[in-house]
């Protein structure tokens, strides 16, 4: 069955369309083999602490936790991105491979469709 | 005259579409490529719309006669060609469109889904993703 | 062989890393402003797009004008389609 490799690259919370993204993955994750690429603002979803309580949204990088319980694969973020960002993997609230730029299209090869958000 | 006759295996595409009408070119351009793949001689298994594209699937959409119809266009390609144009319900709900099952079961005062639509889940998304040999998505 | 398609100037941002040697991208929409430059890809600009902003004559040499039945063929001669926007 077809691998999917989900591209994320929006930040949170802006609009809608980061958490609608990880809701297809986790959709995704249940039909069939998934992994998952952070890249450009899309780290920022990564970032550990966020709270909309005062906002009254869905705080929806509560969700990140699980990917691994829903069986996704890997979980990368973008390691020149990383390094542009200002951030490093301990500012993250998973754990997440960093890849570079061979890496990443390795990930990219190695999946059957990409699906971008 | 390139591409008009298919030299390769038929080919299954699924396209998903981000944008709204005339908020993006997504939708517009999606439409065009859709036309294209059928033109090669290749299928359509399905049409997503997510995100903003679902409000192409909005009814009460009247543009400028002078203005590019995009929505109904969509809806005589989907239904001429017998193509599965589903919008998301998450994102529909969201976005207040509703067909008549939905609309009801929230209590408002009228569906607005357009002709040729379906509203379904994102299992249909994954599903057409799995079975199609190429993925197109029109982001915004 | 995978085809990258970019629909706006600053998504190149994004994807410039992960476009290997031998991949290939189409410029539609607002990213065949992209064109107008020298990139070092096989880079295609959708025709529609490029007339619609006056591009015809300003593109950069080595950006070819395709239409959507040629964008449509790219796709079946690549492994997959990588949307970046």
């Amino acid at each position: 069955m077809s691998s999917i490799l989900y591209v994320f690259s929006r930040p949170p919370h802006g609009s809608i369309n980061a958490q609608e993204g990880l809701d297809t993955l986790l959709m995704g994750s249940a039909f069939t083999t998934c992994s998952v690429l952070f890249v450009g603002d899309g780290l920022m979803q990564l970032i550990e602490g966020q709270s909309t309580d005062e906002m009254g949204t869905k705080n929806f990088s509560l969700g990140f936790g699980a990917l691994k319980d829903y069986g996704v694969t890997r979980i990368a973020c973008s390691k020149p991105d990383l390094v542009a960002s200002g951030l490093t993997k301990g500012d993250f609230v998973i754990e997440v491979e960093s890849l570079d730029a061979e890496g990443m299209q390795a990930l990219i090869r190695t999946h059957d469709k990409v699906l971008n958000f | 005259m390139s591409g008009l006759f298919c030299v390769c295996q038929p080919m299954k595409f699924a396209i998903v579409v981000h944008g709204a009408p005339y908020s993006s070119e997504a939708c517009l351009s999606a439409l065009m490529f859709a036309k294209a793949v059928l033109a090669s001689g290749h299928s359509i298994n399905r049409v997503f719309f997510y995100h903003d594209g679902v409000y192409t699937a909005n009814s009460l959409i009247a543009p400028p006669q002078d203005e590019t119809a995009v929505s109904e266009q969509w809806q005589e390609f989907g239904i001429s060609h017998h193509i599965e144009l589903i919008a998301c319900i998450a994102s529909c709900l969201r976005r207040g469109i509703l067909d008549e099952t939905e609309a009801d079961r929230y209590g408002k005062s009228g569906s607005n889904l357009a002709p040729g639509f379906t509203i379904s889940g994102l299992g249909q998304l994954i599903d057409a993703s799995i079975n199609a040999d190429r993925v197109v998505t029109f982001g915004v | 062989m995978i085809l990258h398609t970019i629909n706006k100037v600053s998504a190149f941002e994004l994807c410039k890393d992960l476009i290997a040697r031998g991949d290939k991208v189409v410029l539609m929409e607002d990213g065949v402003y992209l064109g107008l430059q020298t990139l070092p890809f096989d880079v295609s600009a959708i025709r529609h797009d490029v007339e619609a902003r006056g591009l015809g004559e300003r593109l950069s040499g080595q950006t070819e004008s395709i239409d959507y039945l040629d964008f449509v063929r790219l796709c079946t001669e690549a492994d997959k389609v990588c949307s970046w926007f």
